[in-house]
């Protein structure tokens, strides 16, 4: 196991704090940086998320060219309140409309690298309430600066001492702790130095997302690093400490559905890699059962496990990327 | 003047144009808790952000007051002051994340006083915005332990130890846009902490109550004949005790404020009160307490001071009603170093002193117009006489 790779690939984002040589590395490479949001009715925290971007990184540094959100279908007024702002913001269901429509994070991540026009892309969950643009300046820090670095992944209050005396808390969240820690260390024991494999803040080059499929929902995070690291190692992830992360909170059915997507892109992945072979077909439905009147009654959830192929093999794409 | 009252409207759709930098920095500075006395991480974040947008002189004073200084062309004019309390009534395990929409935000302090600390932090900005410049510095200062048992200190001390004059002041408050303060009354805050030494047995049912005897001294202050003037009054503001509905109450506080716009007559009444305390303390054979939490002096512009006219007709050219009122703020401060000052509002809102306190977005764009506007007339002489 390359256990080096913790010490040599984690960083704090105060490394980052300089902007101006971010921006400068930026200018350098002559690159551009797209920040996407995806959104499902987050009328409470979208605007923050926009104005601080906004403020810190397009208007007083130019380290970002755009912000665009991609919506999933809000009942409230995420769009409308996201392009008072400012962002550019779609329905995921416009973008690319002669394919199947499908609903879910990784859907708008995917066609997100359609829309965008960034080198980089930087994805931000767009529920933080603790929204700062270290966020984004930590993420796209290691991309800049060093050359080998191609996808980075964010964690927040994780088990780092850092000092003397100083500790800070331990563990990811439940869902991570409770089924991607114990599968890694089953199957990918290197993978376990990623702290937080499940957060949803990450950024990485184009070249790479567009190479690998997108599962449509939960799956989304669990399948980039397996894919990244099958295809191109682990020296190409980095993670950054972006300290604390203040969230919504969900409650342990909502995890529970989480769960059996990510399990299930495990699976596919498994199989996919020769790991293990599965005798049958495993089941599309999480039953969960909650108390009717006189007795209890199955909560269906469905996921059919459906990913979009790597992007560059949509003729759309290819079109407007002119990929030969 | 009415050069710069013309450019006032032009003033708020640029400032509007820069709501992003605003914004940011009013949700930044005001998601760090600032009880009273616990003001440091926002202090350090104000001066961070200060620095940021390249003030000439970013420091702290003796009593660790946040101070930006942005210098003038002319070194002999004395400095501008623009003011904002940094401390808040909030305890810092209270949510402080604030929730942004498209006309408001809402969050614990933004009205009482983070709206008006994060927009002194973005004027350096706005300045360079709109080009502007001044003949006198502008010291853009963020004062802490100002509210309750602050008792104003953080402005106490800075004008205490500032050694040179001061042109003038303006006091900054998050709400309402349109007040228009230039005095403020004498006023006296004061406790009275009833203690009743609970004793085992019988005849514990018979002992005093604490919340009987401090009803007793509200009744006895609301018989004092207070004169119509000077305009004098006493505020009922504050009552605590008791354990459980069927226990008798040993410890008990209330808290008032005396005010008027005579010294000598809050000090009378002040003494009045005091008397009131020790006569039902002997008669109950009880411990009252009677302490001074803050106290401050009558102070006053005349309402044709050219700094109160200016900033009146200031308010009027951006379509909104001056509204004149006593504040107890900052301003008194200034006012009996006898330095001009009024105190200005910046937008509308709602639940000031509550954890959902709401602010309106739209307002805070011609709230910030005005203090440029008072800024440039302070800067054009309007102090000066």
């Amino acid at each position: 196991m390359n256990s080096n790779w913790l010490k040599k690939n984690t960083f704090h984002y105060s490394e980052f704090k300089d902007i101006n040589r971010l921006v400068e590395e930026k200018e350098r490479k002559k690159i551009k940086i797209s920040l996407c949001l995806p959104t499902l009715n987050e009328e409470k925290t979208i605007a923050k998320e926009i104005i601080i971007m906004k403020s810190e990184l397009m208007s007083r540094f130019q380290l970002l060219d755009e912000i665009v959100v991609i919506d999933s279908g809000s009942t409230d007024r995420t769009m409308e309140i996201a392009s008072s702002y400012g962002a550019d913001v779609y329905k995921a269901d416009d973008i690319l409309p002669k394919l199947e429509k499908f609903k879910g994070k990784g859907e708008n991540l995917w066609k997100a690298l359609y829309i965008t026009k960034g080198d980089i892309i930087v994805y931000l969950d767009a529920d933080i309430k603790n929204i700062h643009h270290r966020f984004v300046y930590a993420l796209v820090g290691p991309l800049l600066l060093f050359d080998n670095i191609k996808y980075c992944k964010g964690f927040y209050d994780r088990p780092i001492a850092r000092g003397k005396k100083k500790l800070r808390p331990t563990g990811g969240g439940r869902v991570t702790e409770l089924v991607i820690r114990p599968l890694f260390s089953l199957f990918f024991p290197e993978l376990t130095q990623i702290m937080q494999p499940l957060s949803g803040e990450y950024a990485g080059y184009r070249e790479l997302f567009e190479k690998i499929p997108f599962p449509i929902g939960y799956g989304i995070e669990t399948s980039i690093i397996l894919d990244t690291y099958e295809k191109w190692g682990l020296d190409v992830i980095a993670q950054v400490d972006l300290e604390r992360r203040v969230h919504r909170n969900q409650d342990t059915k909502s995890l529970g559905k989480m769960s059996f997507v990510i399990l299930k892109t495990f699976c596919k992945r498994l199989e996919k890699l020769g790991i293990a072979e599965l005798k049958s077909d495993i089941f599309n439905e999480m039953i969960q059962y909650k108390l009717g009147k006189d007795e209890y009654q199955p909560d269906i959830y469905i996921d059919r496990g459906f990913e979009r192929p790597p992007i560059i093999e949509i003729p759309e794409y290819r079109e407007k990327f002119k990929v030969i | 003047m009415e050069k710069y009252l013309d450019k006032l409207p032009f003033f708020v759709e640029q400032i509007k144009s820069m709501k992003e930098t605003i914004i940011a920095n009013i949700v930044f500075i005001g998601q760090i808790p600032a009880p009273t006395f616990k003001e440091k991480r926002r202090t350090n974040l104000f001066m961070e952000r200060l620095a940021e947008f390249q003030v000439d002189e970013c420091t702290t004073d003796g009593y660790r007051n946040p101070v930006g200084i942005i210098r003038g062309t002319s070194p002999s004019k004395p400095p501008v002051f623009v003011v904002a309390h940094l401390d808040t009534v909030f305890e810092k395990d209270v949510d402080h994340n604030y929730t942004v929409r498209k006309r408001t935000i809402k969050g614990a302090g933004i009205l009482e006083n983070s709206l008006s600390i994060g927009v002194l932090a973005s004027l350096p900005e706005i300045f360079r915005k709109l080009d502007l410049s001044f003949e006198s510095d502008i010291v853009l200062v963020g004062v802490i332990q100002s509210l309750g048992r602050g008792n104003l200190r953080g402005i106490r001390h800075l004008l205490k130890t500032w050694d040179t004059p001061i042109r003038g002041a303006i006091c900054l408050e998050s709400v309402e846009l349109g007040r228009l303060n230039y005095y403020s009354e004498g006023m006296i805050r004061c406790e009275v902490e009833c203690d009743i030494s609970p004793t085992p047995g019988p005849l514990q049912k018979f002992k005093s109550n604490a919340i009987l005897i401090l009803n007793e001294v509200i009744n006895q202050i609301l018989e004092l004949r207070l004169p119509q003037r000077p305009r004098s009054r006493v505020i009922i503001g504050k009552i605590s005790g008791g354990f459980k509905h069927g226990t008798i109450a040993y410890k008990a506080k209330l808290g008032f404020e005396i005010q008027s716009d005579s010294d000598k007559m809050v000090k009378s009444i002040y003494n009045d009160i005091n008397d009131i305390i020790e006569d039902i303390s002997h008669q109950n054979e009880i411990e009252l307490k009677l302490k001074t939490i803050s106290n401050l002096s009558a102070a006053s512009l005349k309402y044709n001071h050219p700094l109160v006219k200016s900033a009146g007709a200031i308010i009027e050219s951006l379509g909104l009603k001056p509204i004149c009122e006593p504040s107890e703020s900052e301003l008194s401060i200034f006012l009996s170093h006898n330095i001009p000052a009024v105190t200005l509002g910046i937008t509308r809102g709602e639940n000031i002193h509550l954890e959902n306190a709401t602010m309106e977005i739209e307002p805070m764009y011609k709230g910030i117009a005005q203090i440029i506007g008072v800024i440039m007339a302070i800067d054009k002489g309007v102090c000066d006489e």
